[in-house]
């Protein structure tokens, strides 16, 4: 389904002096991005970074195991830290839908707290004060935990959105049709809720995803880490980080892609303005 | 050590240190901002190769980490005999990615004006450059004031990179790894970080929606 934008409305349809005009700039603007390319390569080459050794053993199966191996963790680790920032993010957003003030306090400045804070503070937190306090982890759990916190807030904003979205009609008739409020929440409410925001869902696990990239902090094995040792074992900085990059963006891409797909999927135009 | 020993031992360091997460936050913000809207220009635009290039690039930005981004800006691009300050590769990846979400929010914020309305205004007569200023670009940032609010919130977290280069002086994170390798700060040094930046992002957020009470359009 192509959707009409305002992008392809803003303009009326060409006439002929219009049109050639778009053709001229539309072939200057293509010399310019080939210039801007030629100049990039160029900086390459000369600067020896196009050499094969920096390229070459990316034809390499083990390298690719290698970096096959960072990238499953990593995925492990934003999977993991989605889960917990759902199951955190569900409780503070039946806390703060809760008639109990403080309650209702509790999670709202619980939420503020995760949502205006940075990662990494999360992260350097897990790092040098958690094993001070004697509570041992693992690496991969002092980057999954951290991650999780710090997502659960807008998590949890995100569900009560989509709590909200749900016709205010509907938990009238289940009450008076004397349903309790927990089985009113969980069998009428909730499951249309979750369609609501599963799309944003999805949004926050690609912000989990780059959050993991701080793994290198407390030294886990992910796939940014496992491309510092591609790095020394070949000497080769740029084409590791470069690839490297790439991946990380066209897995964020793809998840993008799902939740737009989704979004459109799950949804008339209206209900999705609702949830929004 | 308790708050009170903390703050006198270090509490210039910690103004010190706000006023930098404020300043690179600011910084940040303004030139993503104007970055955004000229990448949104270029999205808009009728030459198609301009709009692939727009496209691409907020793809891009959109979707790469920012580690992954600071690491390429410090340790990669000398290899191309590209060296910038380690001040000036924070700005460049706090600048570079939220002008890629400041571009998706004015879009969506675009997608807010009913097309009627442009049929209206070319009805009327009103050239394209007028129908662009008068009704366009007005109705795009009276619309998008929350999710800009929040863009702000998230470049200041953004300027927590900063921390992970030598830069001085420090930004709050990276006061708060400083002072814990140094001295044991223990919970309190995090959890004064952690206040100063949630106090900032609180009245981000406010008047974020205080002004967003006065321009918003109710449809």
């Amino acid at each position: 389904m192509k959707q009409t934008s305002i992008r392809d409305l803003l303009y009326e349809t060409p006439g002929p002096a219009a049109r050639k005009k778009i053709r001229v700039w539309t072939g200057v603007a293509l010399a310019a991005i080939a210039a801007l390319i030629a100049l990039i390569v160029r900086q390459f080459a000369e600067t020896g970074q196009l050499a094969e050794r920096y390229w070459s053993f990316f034809a390499k199966a083990t390298t690719w195991r290698f970096l096959g191996q960072g990238l499953l963790t990593t995925l492990e680790a934003a999977l993991t830290g989605a889960a917990i920032a759902f199951a955190l993010g569900f409780t503070l957003m039946r806390g703060k839908l809760r008639r109990n003030r403080i309650l209702r306090g509790i999670s709202t400045a619980l939420i503020e707290f995760t949502r205006g804070v940075p990662t990494l503070l999360f992260i350097y937190f897990f790092f040098l004060v958690v094993p001070q306090m004697g509570w041992k982890l693992s690496a991969f759990w002092k980057i999954t935990l951290p991650c999780a916190i710090s997502a659960c807030g807008v998590v949890a904003e995100a569900l009560r959105a989509g709590v909200n979205a749900v016709p205010k009609g509907q938990t009238e008739a289940a009450l008076s049709l004397g349903m309790t409020e927990t089985r009113l929440f969980y069998r009428v409410v909730f499951p249309q809720a979750i369609r609501f925001v599963i799309p944003s869902l999805i949004a926050e696990l690609v912000i989990v995803l780059k959050d993991t990239t701080f793994a290198y902090v407390v030294t886990c094995a992910d796939l940014m880490q496992n491309a510092k040792v591609l790095i020394s074992n070949y000497d080769a900085m740029l084409s590791v980080y470069l690839v490297v990059a790439v991946i990380y963006i066209l897995i964020n891409y793809l998840l993008n892609k799902l939740s737009d797909v989704l979004a459109v999927r799950l949804h008339s135009p209206a209900e999705r303005s609702a949830a929004a | 050590m308790s708050v009170s020993n903390l703050l006198s031992q270090y509490g210039d360091r910690y103004i010190q240190a706000l006023l930098t997460t404020w300043k690179l936050t600011a910084f940040s913000f303004a030139a993503a901002f104007a970055l955004g809207v000229l990448i949104t220009i270029l999205r808009v635009c009728p030459i198609k190769p301009l709009r692939i290039a727009g496209d691409f690039y907020v793809q891009v930005f959109r979707n790469i980490p920012g580690a992954a981004l600071l690491i390429l800006l410090v340790y990669a691009l000398p290899y191309l005999k590209i060296i910038f300050s380690y001040e000036v590769c924070v700005l460049i990846a706090t600048t570079l990615i939220p002008s890629a979400f400041c571009s998706e929010h004015l879009m969506s914020g675009m997608n807010t004006i009913a097309p009627g309305q442009i049929e209206a205004a070319r009805a009327l007569g009103l050239t394209f450059f007028q129908m662009i200023r008068r009704i366009v670009i007005p109705q795009a940032l009276r619309s998008t004031v929350l999710p800009m609010t929040n863009l702000l919130v998230a470049t200041m977290l953004t300027t927590s990179l900063a921390s992970q280069v030598p830069m001085r002086p420090m930004d709050l994170t990276g006061l708060v790894s400083y002072i814990n390798t140094h001295a044991t700060g223990g919970v309190t040094a995090f959890a004064i970080s952690a206040a100063l930046y949630c106090a900032t992002a609180l009245l981000i957020g406010f008047t974020g929606s205080l002004i967003d009470r006065k321009v918003r359009i109710l449809r």
